[in-house]
């Protein structure tokens, strides 16, 4: 199967595979928390784009494509960045911590919880990285 | 800069220097250039507790601004632990203070009679009786003192028990917590029967071009606002890192031979705001305000512990208890020790024993299991008092272990023991402690954060793996150079600003023109300075190595049974800097092209004329 990053395929083959994954499943049982990606203009991607994914205990309860959220209420997380930082973590060029720490990686929301869930977020980067076959 | 205030303790002279405006030029300040003021009387003869031997506290040139983290003071003499070159900075507010009171620095020579404390406002100065004073803690002192002064705004730098009673890791104390803590000076202050120094001052700092420096220092202060290390400092402290230091095998546990410590969430910084974080607190001007102000069950608030000492009385000593760690961590700055070093020396107390080169009867009958934190605390009473085992710990983790039969296993280099980044997980630390000029050291590069993937390109400071060899020596060598600028500005090195932006502050406090590369080679400069000193006291390159544990694998954790070729990473650092690598002194040519021709002359002898 081709899946093919930033595509809205690409969005349902991750929450596919965050929840059939057992070891994802696992390391993230206490996550609590919605998370949306802005992905800003940059290379091939000619227009922001926003994709919501709804983490709670180890499992996505939902995601959307471009959604609008203006009127609702405030994701856990807003992890914003150009299109080729995204890639290049989805690729393993970028450690996906570095890219916080360094700030490529803007993000909304407590930096605290994501410091002391080192491991899911890297869990859960292991498994956008695996179902990428692909990047636009 | 102001002037500097010589004191002779001995005769009770003063004497006000004017810093020669070259060496101003050529090393900014701190302890850069305290190192080329006090190159000619820090020689291998030289008793670090004698009176001849000099103790300078200086500034940078932005202390006291509203500048980026840059609130600082650095201390500097040599070390009696290391017999080398010593430095050690200080957040707070006492710096700024005294460059308020008229002065970038004090030079101290000589002994008193019996304690005093130094008095200093506004360009006078006392000498006042202190023998009520000494034996107080250091939390008392300065509470003490500003009492008997009766006036708002003073701020007290001082010593505590430790110094008095010679331990060579004691500490300079200030504003409730803030510490000078390591290579002890405190010790050195002591020494010469100084307990402590008072200053305050309402002069404001000189700026060459105030205007443009407001515009570069909102512009810093902005920036640092919003990054995300900064960010992550403010909200959890130093130790916000813990879980990823854990997970990378950077954080050391039980002594520096156990890969991994499972209970670092309760140790970690989130934790630490979960449970018993009331408060931030800041140093003069900072906006990242990563201090800790925690309440414990006596309802008390008081300092929470940062990274280093939460991991040297922690996972280092296989203890998981935050609460245990914060009074541990008071214990020792109001003994006035440094936590690395006491925790560090604790350790390996504990590992000598589980190794049965230490017996019950050598710890007075204490048991010492892995974890017992009661034990440790004991140890540290002890260690204050030079009771039992604690006149070894008192002595810092090189003779304890040779007191034992067992050297090799003590993790230090050149007698400062080694901070809390095990460079198995990262491995520029390698080169950062094995060639750092006062030992064992983060401060001069904490190059962790580069194997962490910060990466700064106008310096030509690029990525390696965190598990790297050769081929990062030279990297390491410019972030070296790097932080040797900030140890002179003195900036503290979480005041992740810009290069440009940090060189646009520079050139508008002190109407300079640099550029980018210019403000690298001042680093240069001040680091080859540094070894120069240490050449002068006997340093060479068999020196520069590292303790026996750091290279052996470990078989759990995020090392994943790395060890740090140290000798290749040497090889190519030799490279790099242009050192001998027979003597381990920076070449004639080296020395020459930083403008350094007397210090060439001077290790090198007649052959400069060849």
């Amino acid at each position: 199967m081709v899946t093919v990053f930033p595509l809205q395929e690409w969005l349902k083959s991750l929450e596919e595979k965050l929840n059939s994954d057992v070891r994802y499943n696992e390391i993230a049982k206490n996550w609590e928390g919605d998370l949306v990606f802005e992905i800003l203009p940059e290379g091939n991607l000619k227009e922001p784009l926003t994709m919501y994914l709804d983490l709670w205990h180890g499992k996505c309860r939902g995601v959307e494509y471009a959604p609008d959220l203006s009127g609702r209420s405030k994701p856990t997380f807003i992890l914003r960045s150009p299109y080729n930082n995204f890639t290049a973590i989805l690729q393993g060029k970028l450690d996906p911590m570095t890219a916080m720490m360094t700030s490529k990686l803007k993000v909304e929301g407590s930096l605290g919880y994501m410091m002391r869930n080192v491991p899911t977020v890297l869990d859960f980067v292991r498994c956008c990285r695996e179902i990428t076959t692909n990047i636009a | 800069m102001q002037p500097i205030l010589k004191i002779d303790l001995t005769t009770g002279k003063t004497e006000e220097y004017k810093i020669p405006e070259e060496w101003e030029r050529a090393f900014l300040g701190g302890a850069s250039l305290a190192a080329r003021l006090l190159y000619p009387a820090l020689t291998k003869e030289l008793d670090p507790f004698s009176p001849e031997s000099p103790l300078m506290f200086i500034n940078g040139p932005l202390t006291g601004t509203s500048g980026p983290t840059v609130g600082r003071f650095a201390v500097c003499g040599k070390g009696p632990a290391t017999g080398l070159w010593a430095e050690s900075h200080c957040g707070g507010f006492w710096g700024p203070e005294l460059r308020f009171a008229g002065y970038d620095g004090l030079w101290i020579t000589g002994k008193a009679e019996a304690p005093v404390y130094l008095w200093i406002e506004d360009g006078r100065f006392e000498v006042r009786p202190a023998a009520q004073l000494w034996g107080k803690d250091t939390y008392e002192t300065q509470e003490l003192i500003k009492q008997e002064i009766g006036q708002k705004g003073i701020h007290v730098a001082c010593v505590g028990p430790a110094a008095e009673n010679g331990i060579l890791f004691a500490g300079i104390y200030c504003d409730h917590g803030r510490t000078a803590g390591r290579t002890g000076l405190g010790a050195v202050m002591a020494s010469k029967n100084l307990k402590a120094i008072a200053v305050h001052g309402m002069n404001k700092p000189p700026l060459v071009h105030a205007d443009l420096y407001a515009g570069s220092r909102s512009e810093s202060n902005r920036t640092l606002k919003q990054d995300n290390e900064a960010r992550i400092l403010h909200e959890l402290g130093t130790a916000g890192v813990a879980n990823y230091a854990e997970y990378l095998g950077s954080m050391p546990a039980k002594y520096y031979h156990q890969g991994g410590f499972e209970m670092v969430d309760k140790v970690s910084g989130s934790n630490m705001v979960d449970t018993i974080l009331v408060g931030q607190s800041a140093c003069h001007a900072c906006v990242i305000a990563c201090g800790r102000v925690v309440k414990l069950e006596d309802g008390n608030k008081r300092k929470g512990p940062e990274y280093e000492t939460i991991v040297s009385f922690g996972p280092n000593l296989l203890i998981d208890d935050l609460v245990e760690i914060t009074r541990l961590g008071e214990l020792c700055d109001r003994y006035g020790m440094d936590t690395i070093s006491a925790g560090n020396t604790i350790g390996l107390v504990f590992h000598l024993f589980e190794l049965g080169k230490i017996n019950l009867q050598d710890t007075g009958g204490l048991e010492l299991k892995w974890g017992d934190a009661v034990a440790v605390r004991q140890l540290v009473r002890m260690t204050a008092r030079r009771e039992g085992i604690g006149e070894w710990i008192a002595q810092g983790s090189r003779r304890l272990g040779k007191h034992f039969g067992a050297e090799e296993e003590a993790v230090q280099v050149n007698g400062l023991e080694v901070a809390c980044h095990d460079p198995r997980g990262v491995s520029g630390m390698a080169l950062s402690y094995a060639t750092s000029p006062r030992g064992a050291c983060h401060n001069q590069s904490d190059y962790f954060f580069v194997d962490f993937g910060h990466t700064y390109p106008e310096l030509g400071i690029e990525y390696f793996s965190r598990q790297a060899d050769a081929e990062k020596s030279a990297n390491v060598a410019k972030h070296q150079d790097w932080r040797t600028v900030y140890n002179a500005m003195v900036m503290c090195i979480f005041g992740n600003v810009a290069p440009q932006l940090q060189v646009d502050l520079i050139n508008a406090a002190c109407g300079y023109d640099w550029t980018i590369e210019e403000m690298m080679k001042c680093g240069e400069r001040g680091w080859n300075m540094k070894r120069a000193v240490n050449n002068r006291m006997g340093l060479t390159a068999g020196n520069d190595k590292l303790p026996k544990a750091l290279l052996e694998p470990l078989t759990t954790g995020g090392t994943e049974g790395y060890v740090p070729d140290i000798q290749g990473m040497l090889y190519t650092y030799y490279e790099a800097r242009s050192w001998d690598e027979k003597t381990g002194y920076p070449t004639k040519e080296k020395l020459s092209t930083l403008g350094l021709d007397d210090v060439a002359k001077d290790l090198w002898g007649e052959t400069m004329d060849d």
